[in-house]
């Protein structure tokens, strides 16, 4: 199962694997190419406020004061389920989506892929949950 | 060199001087336009939303801010094409240039680092996957401990930073510093490598794995198979790199792509593409602790991002005809200078040493251009010469 490239087959789960973290890497650049301009636009729409945003990072500041400076402190890692029309949540959607594509990636090569195999390849069917679940691991729950 | 190497085969360049029109309505060109169209309306979008923008008082005006965001996508762009001609990770350039010469926090730099050194990996994992130079079952074990080791080096370094503060930061600099040091002697050596490693006796654990897959050399014009051995050990020494990647937000391809070759037996141009598909997947884990400590500011990582995706497409499928020995000297002049420039700042916020000028490093960098310079004349009198 899977494509020819010159005289060799190349593995489905592959193919998979490839496609999916292409395909969500380009959609992530697209978001986070618009995301700047709506925080641009609306600056009181956001989470952190632009106009003080560089400065602060300039100055060397830390993240934590980063955040303190330019809003309200840092809200978490997925403030954009929480602000989901802001225009930085709207930006780290984007990162938060090209961050974890090899997470829908990997599911996908495994469940599409290595077990439809005939036979099931279930070694690599494991490994492919077992990176997944170590990325959601520290998306998510860590 | 060697990733540069492997990516060459990906193209024919001159099917792009041709401008075959039905090739630009399929992928990769259909995206690529389609990101430079939205590029190009944004940043257009941006500027005329800054022209009507009050500035609020203490505030940095948006047409500054709109400006530091193109520079932020040129800069990123041209830090992702140099990467892929002189065949390293774009987070090698990025993050101690950034930590040498400017005052932003380390967290923030190595956060950001870390988007640079995973989206040129990610971006270049689709074409290397589809032509099977890529190896899935090689990368996703490697991935479960090159990820482990991402996961501990930046939890690592958020502890450093935490409880570290500002010797923290020194310390972090003087290391980078060596680091950047044993890239530059990399870069000029070469390193040990074996284009087609002969492997005669493999392990029961690597035959277990049967993580061998034969793939086209399209140079020889035949199919290459290849034995694997000591997976045990490589998937140890990657762990290291994934350590060296998560604390230093700075990618580690130079060292995965040598791991495999030397230790595995993998042939050369899988290894390096390998390299950079592991540094994708497994960096998707060593990236979260540094976003969860909010040192990923959107507003400041965005561009990068975006950057490294373009430039990683128009890198790898365009193929700048360029002197590659000129941006390797070039390049490693700029290393050269960063390192100077990491060390001394180092030091000084250590207190060990006064501040340092930025022209110091400037002079550093003129000096080893010179040095570059005259080794590059004196290769192409021999070259005429001969």
């Amino acid at each position: 199962m899977g494509a020819k490239e010159g005289k060799v087959e190349i593995p489905l789960a592959q193919l998979i694997y490839g496609d999916v973290v292409y395909w969500l890497c380009v959609i992530a650049a697209i978001i986070c190419t618009i995301g700047p301009v709506i925080v641009t636009a609306f600056p009181d729409n956001n989470v952190l406020n632009p106009h003080y945003t560089f400065s602060a990072i300039f100055k060397g500041e830390t993240p934590t004061k980063v955040w303190k400076a330019t809003g309200q402190g840092f809200p978490g890692p997925h403030f954009y389920l929480e602000y989901p029309s802001a225009g930085d949540a709207i930006t780290m959607f984007g990162i938060a989506l090209g961050c974890s594509s090899a997470l829908w990636a990997l599911i996908a090569a495994a469940i599409g892929g290595y077990l439809r195999e005939k036979p099931r390849n279930y070694i690599y069917a494991a490994f492919c949950f077992w990176v997944a679940f170590i990325i959601f691991y520290a998306a998510a729950i860590r | 060199m060697v990733e540069r190497e492997a990516r060459l085969e990906r193209v024919d360049p001159w099917s792009l001087v041709k401008f075959d029109r039905k090739k630009m309505r399929k992928s990769p060109w259909m995206e690529l336009w389609l990101m430079l169209g939205i590029i190009v309306i944004s940043y257009i979008a941006l500027a005329l939303i800054s022209l009507g923008l009050e500035t609020p008082p203490g505030g940095m005006s948006a047409r500054v801010i709109s400006a530091l965001l193109c520079g932020f996508f040129l800069l990123s762009t041209a830090i992702a094409i140099l990467a892929v001609i002189v065949g390293i990770g774009g987070g090698v350039i990025f993050t101690p240039i950034m930590l040498a010469f400017t005052d932003v926090n380390s967290l923030i730099v190595r956060a950001t680092g870390l988007v640079v050194a995973m989206f040129s990996g990610l971006i270049s994992t689709g074409p290397f996957m589809r032509r099977g130079l890529g190896n899935m079952k090689i990368c996703v074990t490697g991935v479960s401990s090159y990820g482990l080791g991402a996961l501990l080096g930046a939890s690592g370094a958020i502890w450093v930073a935490e409880h570290l503060g500002k010797t923290g930061e020194g310390i972090i600099r003087i290391i980078l510093g060596i680091i950047v040091g044993l890239v530059i002697i990399y870069f000029l050596k070469g390193g040990k490598k074996i284009e087609y490693p002969v492997v005669t006796k493999t392990d029961r654990f690597t035959e277990f794995l049967k993580l061998s897959q034969p793939y086209y050399e399209e140079s020889l014009g035949r199919v290459i198979d290849y034995k694997l051995t000591r997976f045990a050990f490589t998937m140890l020494a990657l762990a290291g790199v994934g350590v060296l990647s998560g604390f230093f937000g700075m990618g580690g391809g130079w060292v995965a792509t040598p791991a495999q070759n030397l230790i595995a037996g993998v042939p050369l141009k899988v290894a390096a593409a390998n390299s950079g598909i592991i540094l994708g997947m497994g960096d998707c884990i060593g990236v979260w602790p540094y976003i969860k400590a909010g040192a990923m500011i959107p507003l400041f990582a965005a561009p990068w991002l975006v950057g490294q995706v373009v430039g990683g497409l128009i890198g790898a499928y365009i193929l700048i005809k360029v002197r590659a020995l000129v941006v390797r000297y070039i390049l490693t002049g700029i290393l050269i200078a960063t390192c100077f420039g990491l060390i001394t700042k180092g030091l000084y916020m250590l207190g060990y040493i006064p501040k340092v000028p930025p022209i110091a490093s400037l002079v550093v960098f003129g000096v080893s251009l010179a040095i570059f310079g005259y080794k590059l004349w004196k290769e192409v009198k021999l070259e005429g010469g001969e």
